[in-house]
């Protein structure tokens, strides 16, 4: 109880320190560091993410027009509903969790352990600036892209495969969907892959540079504790997110009655 | 009397250490162990000293030190120490131009032209040595890099920790010219040698 108080704590300390250190993003090892975030979380994994997005849009059109013996209307209302406003951000934020989570805590928990931390106390570097704000907005910015590409990717790959499941042409599907689509969906998308870039990054430098001990055992536990806690928080994430902003919880199985 | 640059008191159960480093002087300072050798150079890096300790540079205590004085004064002290380890992550020219790029100063132009300058004077070429990363560097080249870089910072107080401590005979000549690079830039800059006592 005390350990996870401690944590809600450093968390929101961290979050406190990164948007007043905003400004500093300008400085150049700062800016160096935020650029390298953006290429290792945003660039190097949009390679191996396309397939994989164009391959879950298609398998979920196909399961579920299949199942719900779906028409035009449906199949748009579940790539908008299902694929572009809770799969898109949730698959990019499990990529994100995956590749950078895993990297920036055993990275962070490396440079304690290692001592270089503590280096940079002595040559007058704040770890704030240098370690949390450039991983943190970073990660933010490289997730919000991850997700435009899930959701690009994995509602055109829908859109082709559809009329081969369905009676109707990728045309009607298409003016359906841009008649369907309200911006509130692009929006909430939007900020919800900030958050979850947000909450990935900085729960992955929280365990970071808090390792249960000075040791190179602490380093595999810190990644297993950050990753854990970071697919946690995403999940919490994005269902009070649903429940504040649509009222639906669970991807829109639970709804709120007022 | 001498102005002192440094006066350290740490009493425990096993030893007492005393050190005074007189200001501009080189001092060799030899400590019973290695716990009270990381006590002594950590209190001088951080400016601060833990309970049983007294610590004094340029004259100013560091125990009753507000927090801007002491940011100050550890601006003043450097060392080229395992304490103060490059950043596995950086080659060595990012190493050396991390503080200066973080601070704004010196220019980077400048440190570029200072590391060139002190790296072709201790016999390493430079643009090798830039690219290289630490772990691709040997322990030589490690604390050549530490010592560039905090020429950069120009302290008025070099500490070299166990300098020579794993290099071999050839080596041990190299840095002994740091001194006098040290020197040649900063000529009223004090410089402590601290080591362990060897036991006989």
């Amino acid at each position: 109880m005390l350990q996870a108080l401690r944590e809600i704590e450093g968390g929101i300390q961290l979050s406190l320190n990164v948007a007043a250190r905003l400004p500093r993003l300008r400085r150049a090892p700062i800016l160096d560091q935020f650029l390298r975030q953006i290429y290792f979380t945003g660039v190097t994994a949009a390679g191996g993410v396309i397939p994989r997005a164009c391959g879950l849009g298609v398998i979920i059109i196909a399961v579920m027009m299949d199942m719900l013996d779906a028409d035009v209307d449906l199949a748009v209302k579940i790539l908008l509903l299902m694929v572009f406003r809770e799969i898109g951000p949730l698959a990019a934020a499990l990529v994100v969790i995956l590749r950078t989570g895993t990297a920036v805590s055993a990275e962070v928990a490396m440079m304690r352990v290692t001592g270089q931390t503590r280096a940079l106390r002595y040559l007058g570097i704040d770890l704030y600036d240098y370690i949390v704000l450039p991983r943190v907005v970073g990660c933010m910015l490289a997730t919000l892209a991850l997700t435009f590409y899930v959701q690009f990717i994995a509602v055109a790959g829908g859109l082709v495969l559809s009329p081969y499941i369905i009676e109707a042409s990728f045309w009607e599907l298409t003016n359906r969907l841009f008649e369907l689509f309200r911006p509130v969906d692009f929006f909430y998308s939007t900020v919800k892959a900030l958050l979850f870039g947000f909450a990935i990054a900085a729960c992955c430098c929280w365990h970071g540079l808090n390792p249960p001990d000075l040791t190179n055992n602490a380093v595999p536990k810190v990644v297993t504790k950050a990753v854990t806690q970071s697919m946690m928080l995403v999940l919490l994430i994005n269902a009070v997110f649903a429940y504040v902003v649509f009222g639906i919880l669970f991807f829109g199985l639970v709804k709120a009655n007022a | 009397m001498t102005e002192l640059a440094v006066r350290y008191k740490r009493k425990t159960p096993r030893h007492e250490v005393q050190v005074s480093a007189p200001k501009g002087a080189v001092t060799h300072v030899h400590l019973p162990d290695e716990d009270a050798k990381a006590h002594f150079v950590t209190a001088l890096l951080k400016a601060r000293c833990e309970p049983g300790e007294e610590l004094e540079l340029f004259g100013q205590p560091a125990a009753t030190a507000a927090a801007g004085k002491r940011d100050k004064l550890r601006g003043r002290v450097g060392a080229v120490s395992p304490i103060v380890g490059l950043m596995s992550n950086l080659n060595a020219w990012e190493n050396i131009a991390l503080p200066a790029a973080y601070h704004g100063s010196p220019p980077i132009p400048e440190v570029a032209q200072l590391a060139a300058d002190v790296l072709t004077a201790l016999g390493a070429e430079p643009n090798y040595f830039f690219a290289r990363l630490p772990d691709e560097l040997g322990l030589l080249d490690r604390k050549i890099a530490a010592f560039v870089r905090l020429l950069v910072a120009a302290p008025e107080l070099l500490v070299f920790d166990a300098l020579e401590d794993g290099l071999s005979h050839g080596e041990c000549r190299q840095v002994a010219r740091f001194e006098a690079e040290y020197r040649a830039r900063h000529p009223g800059g004090t410089v402590v040698y601290v080591d362990t006592k060897e036991e006989s």
